[in-house]
């Protein structure tokens, strides 16, 4: 168990925390973003305090910063929009949702928080992010609240989220709209991008939009921070990891630069007992970093570079020999992703160009014989166009939107492994000497697709949306066309119902799959209806049920080979609840969902190795003067698991081969768990302090998430849960 | 990249140590499995017997009490029982050559016929593969330069350590030999490595048993040797 102290110190940044009560005429710097009924940005919106004369203007984000008094309004002005009130009750003041002239004279009432992006999807801010008690502010950990989003107490797969019990390569995590490769570090399960850098998370279960794609099940929209209007710099450090973040303007541009890296490979070998056979030759380590300069070139045009990146490594020996190469253990993950891009817009038209750049390296060496290095570069060109207009065709509040992308990588793979197992196959005997899958070559995957959406009203209260994806993927020499709409109509002021469908596709690129040519992509069909309450400011519901087919998923063949044979389904609901006003801010979500597959033809129906019927979490936290208090309580059930009944021993390769059951029969036990956080504020001379305790799992539930085998299968052992993870820190604002 | 994870999962959070590991005696188990010799030509026969440990922490030799040919099917007829021995006779030409046929292989290669054997240990059904070699003639390796603590192993017959010190063993192997040291006293480190030590802390309740030396080697050779372990 490792106990998580941190040390935070922050310079030069605005506090975040309101403090004990002040003089009514005091003024503080409050912040708040302007969207539409969309959700979308509201930019170069006017925003003033009612009675004074001073103003800004709001970011290509929507976001803007002023100086008020508590209990002030603030009046919004935009082109094309109604003007927009708020009243100030704290420093970070809600989304103020501004309404065209033609959806207030439609009556159809958008208020409070932005519309959800589809049925059953939800969003968090970074404060948020920041708030999720159980989370450490960490996104990885924050996933875990949304619904749908399969629970463990470690990440899974290579997203670290897997949505509505598939695959975890059925999900996408999307950083500023293009695909990252990993969400984690694999030491300490920490996102590769810290919550300081990001200006929102959107997670979007199924359903999403034609402009994404490559994914079969669900989508996760990270959208980074643009750097702030006032110069700051940050730094902090905890057991587990340290950095930096600075951003600023200069003239009409604006950065923002991260940088972090690890420390608990410090302090990780002093962890270690001596009578463990191990040597951390390269104790686990990692580096991150983030940068994002945006730079306003005219009233028009916008642009932002960006990169990201991540480099994380380790080397071990299961012995203290450290010549014993049999027992070497090496991996190197890395990779780093460049995008510039440019925003346009002129009136009713705008435009996004963008131009990414992905270098991945993965390299895993076991022992004496096996190993894969891969090395994965991609150019990906992307332009999206808009075009909205308030009356057309009979329609109002018409919004058209097309786009295309060309994504064209180049995999070198060097590979000697055993043949990896499919979903749903159980792990095979370790033996170090096969490698019976061996590779050594490159790859081409010229991928292309283009899209078309149109969003309308029909009626005062039914808004449509219909679009078209269509994709070739290159390497299998595969087009796709796949469509996808959506109906909201509005029952009344407070209800909404939406109903979605479309398909969806994912190209083989996982791990063998791209080494068979004629592998067609996986297909789902996804269908979603949700109903939202929203009876007051603030205030939401949205339940959702859908069910998902699933076809051409890729199994293996009895011959050994891959092919698309595989069905499967998924159907389930969601409900999720939030609050957000006064010192509240409440999260309430509970999944129930099935996922089931056939392998082959003939074949019996198994569960998903992810298929997770229950899942529930309940969050509240609370901010009032120097006290922020928080709570989670979290329900989920265990994952299946396909059980040995076994063992044959083969005594010229000295390993036992197991004779598993059927895949998937059992199930490890159901886990509850209940963290708390508690923030407190305080001046220390000229600094501001702000500490912090979040304790994951307080009455010490040590729940079995799944077990561990003896060599032989004879017996077994439980993995349990950490009973009690505490996270201490303390950061200065000077 | 989920090996790492599972590496770092346990390094940081540890599991259940409630398992017999793999270098434990004291476990129903079958050790290896020995054909002598592996590797037959024509005219020889090849014995099988095998190494057992059961849980009260004897190992013993022991013929198979059922064993059959698991691959190549045309080959059946070449184990046979023999006044309770399970003797693998070289079968002839013709044999040879229908089982090449059946195994796709090359018209001079040896056939490697696998053998399924089973045993009952403590009432326990243990089963285990074993191949023997038809048409090149293969022997079991030797076991040499066996060290304790800079002393040979050779002749050696009961082995005497000392508590809460590291007594080291080696043996002579090249890089494509398996090597095991097993053991019901103290706890092993390194067991499958050629250079291996064992310690005995003071809370360990047992203070004698055996110790286990075996190797293996590319061409499924196996050698075994057993000596009695005491702690003082």
């Amino acid at each position: 168990m490792l106990l998580l102290l941190g040390v935070r110190v922050v310079g030069a940044q605005p506090p975040e925390q309101p403090q004990a009560p002040e003089p009514l005429d005091k003024r503080f710097t409050i912040t708040g973003r302007v969207i539409d009924a969309l959700g979308r940005p509201v930019r170069n919106a006017k925003v003033a305090i009612e009675g004074t004369d001073g103003s800004v203007k709001t970011d290509r984000e929507g976001r803007y910063r002023i100086t008020a008094p508590l209990g002030a309004t603030i009046i919004v002005e935009a082109d094309g929009y109604n003007p927009g009130l708020a009243t100030i009750a704290g420093l970070n003041v809600d989304d103020i949702v501004m309404l065209t002239i033609a959806q207030t004279t439609e009556t159809i009432e958008v208020s409070g928080e932005a519309p959800a992006e589809a049925p059953g999807a939800a969003q968090l801010d970074r404060q948020e992010l920041q708030r999720v008690p159980g989370t450490g502010g960490d996104i990885v950990r924050a996933l875990t609240v949304m619904p749908g989003v399969v629970n463990l107490q470690i990440p899974l797969g290579y997203s670290g989220v897997v949505i509505r019990g598939s695959s975890p390569q059925d999900s996408k995590v999307l950083i500023d709209d293009f695909e990252v490769p990993v969400l984690f570090h694999n030491i300490g399960f920490r996102a590769i991008t810290p919550a300081e850098t990001i200006a929102t998370l959107d997670f979007i279960p199924g359903g999403f939009d034609v402009a994404y794609g490559r994914a079969t099940s669900g989508i996760v929209k990270l959208e980074t921070r643009a750097g702030s209007d006032d110069r700051s710099t940050q730094a902090e450090v905890s057991f587990i990891d340290g950095g930096l973040v600075a951003q600023g303007p200069t003239g009409k541009t604006k950065y923002m630069f991260a940088l972090r890296r690890s420390t608990i490979d410090f302090i990780l070998p002093s962890l270690i007992p001596d009578s463990v056979d191990l040597s951390l030759t390269t104790v686990p380590r990692y580096w991150d970093s983030q940068l994002r300069i945006d730079h306003e070139l005219s009233s028009k045009w916008k642009l932002t570079f960006s990169t990201l990146g991540t480099d994380d490594t380790f080397e071990l020996f299961a012995t203290k020999n450290e010549d014993a190469d049999e027992k070497r253990f090496f991996n190197r993950t890395r990779f780093l992703r460049t995008t510039a891009a440019a925003r346009w817009s002129d009136g009713p038209w705008s435009a996004k160009l963008a131009i990414s750049n992905l270098l991945q390296e993965f390299t895993f060496e076991i022992g004496r014989y096996q190993y894969i290095r891969t090395r994965f570069a991609a150019v990906t060109p992307r332009v999206e166009v808009t075009r909205t207009a308030k009356q057309a065709a009979g329609l109002t509040d018409v919004t058209w939107r097309t786009g295309a992308e060309l994504q064209v990588g180049r995999y070198g793979i060097d590979l000697a492994l055993p043949v990896e197992p499919r979903e749903g196959e159980p792990m095979p005997e370790f033996d170090p000497e096969d490698t019976s899958e061996r590779f050594n070559d490159s790859i081409w995957t010229p991928d292309a697709a283009a899209w078309t959406v149109v969003q309308a009203n029909l009626d005062k209260r039914i808004r449509a949306t219909t679009g078209v994806r269509t994709e070739l993927f290159g390497r299998g020499e595969e087009l796709s066309i796949q469509p996808r709409g959506e109906l909201q109509v509005k029952l009344d002021k407070a209800w909404t119902a939406r109903f979605a469908s479309g398909g969806y596709r994912r190209p083989p690129q996982y791990q063998s799959e791209l080494l068979t040519k004629s592998l067609g992509a996986e297909r789902s069909w996804q269908n979603i209806l949700g109903v939202q309450y929203e009876p007051r400011e603030g205030a939401r519901v949205q339940a959702s049920v859908y069910y998902n087919d699933r076809t051409a998923l890729i199994t293996r063949n009895d011959d050994g080979s891959l092919g698309n044979s595989g069905r499967g389904y998924t159907y389930g609901g969601e409900l999720l609840g939030t609050y957000r006003g006064g010192p509240w801010f409440a999260w309430l979500t509970y999944s129930y969902s099935t996922s089931r597959r056939v392998d082959q033809p003939g074949m019996e129906e198994r569960l998903f190795t992810f298929d997770q019927p229950h899942s529930m979490n309940a969050a509240v936290s609370w901010k009032r003067g120097k006290w922020t208090l928080g709570g989670r309580w979290q329900l989920y059930s265990g994952l299946p698991y396909t059980p040995p009944i076994g063992s044959v021993f083969d005594s010229d390769r000295n390993i036992y081969v197991p004779i598993y059951g059927q895949p998937n029969a059992e199930r490890a036990p159901m886990h509850h768990q209940l963290d708390l956080r508690v923030d407190r504020s305080w001046k220390w001379g000229p600094v501001e302090m702000t500490g912090f305790i979040d304790v994951q799992n307080v009455y010490l539930n040590d729940s079995i998430v799944t077990y561990f085998y003896s060599y032989d299968y004879s017996q077994r052992s439980a993995f349990r849960s950490l009973p009690i993870i505490p996270s201490l820190g303390l950061r200065g604002v000077l | 990249m989920r090996l790492a994870i599972f590496v770092i999962a346990v390094i940081a959070a540890g599991c259940d140590a409630d398992l017999d590991p793999p270098w434990e005696l004291d476990h129903d188990r079958i050790i290896a499995v020995r054909a002598t010799p592996v590797g037959i030509v024509d005219g020889e026969r090849s014995e099988l017997d095998a190494l057992l440990s059961a849980k009260d922490g004897t190992t013993f030799e022991q013929a198979p009490l059922a064993a059959q040919v698991i691959s190549p099917m045309s080959l059946v007829g070449a184990l046979v029982n023999d006044s309770g021995k399970w003797i693998v006779n070289m079968p002839p030409a013709a044999a040879l050559a229908v089982a090449r046929m059946e195994l796709k292989l090359a018209p001079d290669a040896p056939v490697p016929l696998q053998v399924g054997v089973g045993y009952l240990v403590n009432g326990v059904e243990l089963a285990a593969l074993k191949t023997v070699w038809l048409g090149k003639s293969v022997q079991n390796p030797l076991l040499a330069e066996m060290v304790i603590d800079g002393e040979s192993l050779d002749a050696k017959t009961e082995l005497v350590v000392p508590m809460l010190t590291d007594v080291r063993f080696s043996v002579a192997a090249i890089p494509d030999d398996d090597v095991n040291w097993l053991t019901n006293v103290g706890e092993m480190h390194d067991f499958d490595l050629p250079e291996s030590y064992l310690r005995v802390e003071p809370d360990e309740d047992k203070l004698e048993g055996e110790l286990a030396l075996v190797k293996r080697d590319r061409e499924g050779g196996v050698v075994w040797r057993v000596w009695p372990i005491r702690v003082e």
